[in-house]
């Protein structure tokens, strides 16, 4: 037992020249481990498979705070739920109509692109799924979802919210999954702003709330309010899907690039049910595209960025 | 000379309390204030116990926790190797150090562990703290005594049961 030959050889250790190298070496691994996770996504292998040696010990902690949360709506009103069922029921009507609206528009829209000769917009499935309650280190932007590999959630699929997108799967336990948020500083986005068509990539700040366009030309026509889509140049996120509002753009002097400052559309603090996307296998499927969506998201988004552009002008 | 008896349940117990408190969902604004259970109770184990000395076996467990709360993979490892260290180096000084005092030393092990780690923070360049953040090691040594009686307790019991 470890404990037990911990306590015996314990004597050796007062030697303090010893502890001193022993400190030295942990501290030197502590950092080149560190390296090898921030870097090079080396790590990457190992923590996935830790992350799924662990997932019971999550589903068991996560048990106790579900089965009070059921207790909750257990006891709510009756009054209370008639109510929310009343507006719940409304706000479906008011959809409807919208969607009713929509599919017309649809159809003008295929119609249309087959007289072009167009790639056809791929219609997406969604699959819904319910965050976990469990607390995450506060800077990793990472949430659990109850979803996993055996509900055939893939890595790299997109999670949205009912407004935007939220951010897209990077591990998959058996019955959960953890979700990397647009918001961490590791990841981005390719989008389009939606009212000139002008194409960028969003950056994650490591504020739930912001966002980052960082490599805008110094006369870019970008307005506070415009909308901003995922432009599908990452074959990860299907085009169209909507991410974020511009805040506040600036043009700093003496400086290369304009910024701005955007605002995600999604509730990534606040979202509890969740949309995974199901993105059907597209018709040419670029082996390397698959491997960098494996390895990290910012990887992927970063190649097809800079190499898809030329690609896309001819198909839309 | 202590017992041999070693008290393996408690150990172990006290492992899996500290899992469940690091995981355990808090309310939105407090997240960031979580006190540092695993140090605490490694701590403990080392000044009361003479247990979980090896700075492997911190490394190890600060391992385990990286990846279940998704930290960069050995953050957690390296502050808890380093508070193992001190307190091994100091271990001898603060045993005998009257309640209060030893609640000071641990804050300030805390404490020290925080600059540790915002300076992993600093150097991938994430967001900075908030100021909660800076609160958790006063908590943690509001926590310390309660830790070290509960621990204490209940490692009595398991030894007196055993005899």
């Amino acid at each position: 037992m470890t404990s037990e030959s911990g306590y015996r050889a314990a004597p050796a250790d007062s030697d303090a020249g010893a502890r001193v190298v022993r400190l030295a070496f942990y501290g030197l691994l502590a950092i080149v481990l560190m390296t090898l996770d921030y870097r090079g996504h080396h790590a990457q292998k190992m923590r996935t498979a830790a992350w799924r040696a662990a997932e019971p010990l999550f589903l068991v902690v996560e048990l106790p705070f579900d089965l009070g949360r059921r207790l909750g709506e257990q006891l709510r009103s009756h009054h209370g739920l008639m109510q929310q069922i009343r507006a719940l029921e409304s706000e479906r009507i008011a959809s409807q109509a919208r969607l009713a609206l929509l599919a017309e528009l649809q159809d003008d829209n295929h119609e249309l692109r087959t007289l072009l000769g167009a790639a056809q917009r791929i219609s997406l499935t969604f699959r819904t799924a319910e965050l976990m309650n469990l607390g995450l280190n506060p800077w990793s932007h990472r949430v659990l979802v109850n979803r996993g590999r055996s509900d055939g959630v893939r890595t790299g699929q997109p999670v949205m919210d009912a407004r935007g997108v939220m951010g897209q799967v990077d591990e998959t336990g058996f019955n959960t999954a953890q979700v990397i948020l647009i918001s961490d500083p590791d990841h981005a986005l390719p989008v389009r702003v939606q009212r000139t068509g002008l194409r960028t990539v969003a950056y994650g700040t490591g504020h739930i709330d912001r966002l980052q366009l960082n490599d805008l030309p110094m006369n870019v026509d970008l307005e506070p309010g415009d909308r901003l889509l995922t432009s599908g140049l990452d074959d990860v996120f299907p085009a169209g899907l909507p991410v974020a509002e511009v805040q506040s753009l600036e043009r700093p002097t003496g400086e290369a690039f304009a910024r701005a400052e955007l605002r995600p559309l999604a509730r990534l603090d606040r979202a509890r049910h969740v949309l995974i996307v199901e993105v059907p296998e597209q018709p040419q499927p670029l082996s390397r595209e698959d491997d960098s969506g494996a390895a990290g998201p910012e990887k992927s988004a970063d190649d097809s960025a800079d190499g898809g552009s030329e690609d896309l002008e001819g198909e839309t | 000379m202590r017992p041999r008896t070693g008290t393996p349940v408690t150990l172990a117990a006290s492992m899996v309390a500290v899992l469940l408190l690091t995981l355990m969902p808090l309310p939105g604004g407090v997240v960031e204030m979580r006190p540092y259970w695993a140090a605490l109770v490694l701590i403990y184990w080392n000044l009361e116990a003479g247990r979980l000395r090896h700075l492997g076996q911190a490394f190890a467990g600060g391992l385990v926790l990286d990846v279940l709360t998704g930290t960069l993979l050995g953050q957690q490892a390296l502050g808890l190797v380093i508070i193992s260290y001190l307190v091994e180096r100091f271990r001898l000084r603060i045993r005998f150090f009257p309640p209060l005092q030893q609640a000071g030393v641990v804050m300030l092990l805390l404490f020290n562990d925080r600059i540790v780690q915002l300076w992993v923070v600093g150097l991938v360049g994430d967001r900075w703290p908030s100021w909660q953040w800076w609160t958790a090691p006063l908590l943690g040594m509001l926590l310390w005594p309660w830790v070290f009686l509960a621990l204490d307790a209940l490692r009595q019991r398991e030894r007196r049961s055993r005899t």
